[in-house]
């Protein structure tokens, strides 16, 4: 089951109750041209490039910002579909079943609709891997991983 | 210039080791580009790209005072990369927020 403990250092979660009916919100994640209206901020774009809402299917986006290129955004898959009910999806896995290591963290998000007396209960709760092990750009001369770079900062402010 | 995704690009100007070390030095406090630019053996030319590269991404503002530019360590644009849960939390509540207005709008038409 997915009543899995939280850990509270790794995730999160978010839960607020919306004036419109499950089916509505689950239209706005499933349906490209409605995702692509909310799942960036102004003034960035998105381009819903595959939607394939399916246990396994590909979650994929770009976004731009004003005419520029589109740079890849979310790659991932679903795991769970249940339609106007729960919708969980990974980047840990993209949307080619290949094992990634995504930017800037790995997460498994999970949401929930519920029924609710003024339209749906909205619950999401976002579960992140250790951003120690992200694995960064170590031709760039990057840092090991948030450990270090928390180390260096703490370097930093002794030293100021 | 817009900071969206404000750890992505931190951790982009700090993948330098110099950077790193300019930034280092400025925990100490402001200092000047020359100042800054003493203990390595580059051009200044590279090195000003170095400290363009931090200006962009906002870990340091500079200001110029006759031929001097100081150079100045925001200490808050550092904090995105201790507060990586934050920030998520941030996105999430702001994306939560989007999707929101947008549904009500869909559940109740003008």
């Amino acid at each position: 089951m997915t009543d899995t403990a939280l850990d509270p250092k790794l995730d999160l979660t978010l839960e607020r109750t919306i004036r419109a009916s499950p089916s509505v919100v689950w239209r706005a994640w499933t349906d490209p041209e409605l995702l692509a209206r909310w799942w960036v901020p102004a003034p960035m774009q998105t381009r819903v490039d595959r939607l394939d809402v399916q246990p396994g299917g590909g979650f994929v986006t770009s976004v731009r910002e004003g005419a520029g290129e589109y740079h890849p955004h979310t790659d991932g898959v679903f795991l769970v579909v249940e339609p106007e009910r729960r919708l969980v999806f990974t980047n840990v896995v993209d949307s080619s079943w290949r094992p990634a290591k995504p930017e800037p963290v790995s997460m498994t998000a999970e949401i929930t609709l519920d029924e609710h007396a003024e339209g749906t209960m909205y619950r999401v709760v976002v579960r992140h891997g250790d951003p120690a092990a992200r694995n960064l750009h170590e031709d760039l001369g990057f840092f090991e991983g948030w450990g270090s770079v928390t180390s260096a900062l703490a370097d930093l402010v002794e030293s100021g | 210039m817009a900071h969206h995704d404000g750890v992505n690009e931190v951790f982009l100007a700090l993948a330098d080791p110099t950077r790193r070390e300019v930034i280092r030095a400025l925990g100490r406090g402001p200092a000047s580009v020359g100042e800054l630019a003493q203990p390595f053996a580059i051009t200044l030319p590279s090195f000003l790209k170095h400290i363009r590269a931090l200006e962009e991404s906002g870990i340091i503002s500079t200001s110029k005072s006759g031929r001097v530019r100081t150079c100045t360590l925001d200490h808050d644009r550092l904090t995105v990369i201790g507060d990586w849960l934050d920030e998520q939390r941030h996105l999430w509540r702001e994306r939560t927020d989007r999707l929101e207005s947008l549904v009500t709008d869909l559940e109740e038409p003008r």
